[in-house]
């Protein structure tokens, strides 16, 4: 059940993300991709299994296994990915913020659709 | 919506991930509140509702596809290494936080890559704004209003966030912290003082270079890798001792730890350098303007 509501969550951030991605305005396209990153953070997560309660961190006593404790490996690399989309974030955003002011224009085409050039 | 995700991985019991998400989330906060001000206040709704359709159809699709992925990946058995690294974490990397040990011993190559990477969208957002002069939308009449009282009490909490962030860094290899978080732990309370009380009023009297920063830690961290390949092992090799101090007795020490101060200092300085650089652009010059329209 778990699973299931996690999943949802996961596609439901997903779809908003890319319908943001598809507005091509610079915001628009940021807000998209901050959603993806969180939806792409949670499925690699999800990877490891969904465990409620069990410890992270090793304890003396409890034999280290996977039975006992949360999976480690999906833990770290979305760690790391967490802080690399908010790097990304920021290159996008100040990146959007110059094409703004150097093209008059926050299309990602930069210029307007229709202008006919 | 990044609150809802750290509380998703508070639930599912990563601690160290449920820090970082409610950190990062903070700061690009503020990033888009500070973006805001120089992108246009409102989107152009789209004009043609068969896009606006197609847009919508495809969205769907590709949500509905991400769900039954991760539904279909969850509900299938699991076999994975990690019951190797949690075995070996104690012996061989002398950490009990997995997460951690796994980020600066067994997969720290990765991490070098990644603060790299780090350290270089610093530093070009550094280089796309340093001489950058862009015209916000809105400029508030008059000199800023100084705030007084949380002012000080900003100035208050640095040097506790100084602590904070110090322990959850010592601490980092047995339980939820290490170098990104305490990192970021450090950023925000700066964060706020450049926010409360303006940047140039910070940058005078902390005067402090984060490019230097983060070229500092990525250097920390290339050496320590490379310190183990003097000693004959290869690159980032993890050592290991227990000196005898007096007073404090036996401490814990791993090479990991000096990896992962490099982490702390390229994770404060970069996510530092990129709020600094977004808190001081400078307004267009008057015949700048006139000249360019």
């Amino acid at each position: 059940m778990m699973e299931f509501a996690l999943a949802s969550g996961i596609g439901a951030m997903t779809a908003c993300g890319v319908y943001l991605l598809l507005r091509a305005r610079s915001f628009d396209v940021i807000l998209g991709l901050t959603l993806l990153s969180y939806a792409t953070n949670l499925l690699i997560f999800s990877a490891g299994r969904l465990a409620v309660g069990k410890p992270p961190v090793l304890q003396e006593g409890l034999p280290a296994t996977l039975a006992n404790y949360t999976d480690p490996l999906p833990q770290a690399l979305v760690l790391t990915a967490i802080v690399i989309a908010f790097a990304m974030t920021a290159v996008t955003i100040v990146v959007a913020m110059r094409s703004h002011s150097d093209n008059g224009s926050d299309h990602v085409d930069t210029r307007e659709p229709g202008d006919g050039k | 919506m990044g609150l809802a995700v750290s509380l998703v991985f508070v639930m599912l019991s990563a601690p160290d991930l449920a820090l970082t998400q409610l950190l990062v989330e903070m700061v690009t906060i503020t990033l888009m509140l500070l973006a805001l001000n120089y992108l246009p206040p409102h989107s152009p709704v789209e004009p043609s509702r068969a896009r606006r359709w197609r847009d919508g159809a495809i969205a769907l699709a590709a949500g509905a596809g991400v769900s039954a992925l991760v539904y279909a990946m969850m509900t299938r058995p699991a076999d994975t290494i990690a019951g190797e690294l949690l075995a070996r974490s104690l012996p061989e990397g002398y950490g009990s936080n997995v997460v951690n040990v796994i980020l600066v011993d067994f997969r720290a190559l990765d991490t070098l890559g990644e603060i790299a990477v780090f350290g270089i969208a610093g530093l070009v957002v550094h280089a796309l704004l340093r001489r950058a002069r862009l015209r916000p939308w809105e400029v508030m009449p008059g000199r800023p209003d100084r705030l007084p009282m949380p002012g000080v009490l900003t100035q208050l909490l640095f040097p506790m966030a100084l602590a904070v962030s110090i322990y959850l860094f010592l601490r980092g290899h047995n339980q939820p912290g290490g170098g990104f978080i305490a990192g970021l732990v450090l950023a925000i309370p700066l964060l706020l003082q450049y926010v409360i009380q303006g940047s140039q009023y910070v940058d005078s009297r902390l005067g402090f270079d984060y490019a230097r920063c983060v070229g500092a830690g990525l250097l920390l961290a290339g050496a320590t890798g490379i310190a183990s390949m003097w000693l004959g092992y290869p690159f980032l090799t993890s050592g290991h001792v227990e000196p005898n101090l007096p007073l404090v007795g036996e401490v814990p020490l791993t090479s990991a730890m000096a990896f992962d101060a490099g982490v702390y200092l390229v994770v404060f300085g970069g996510s530092m350098l990129i709020l600094s650089m977004m808190g001081g652009i400078k307004p267009p010059l008057a015949n700048l303007r006139s000249h360019a329209k």
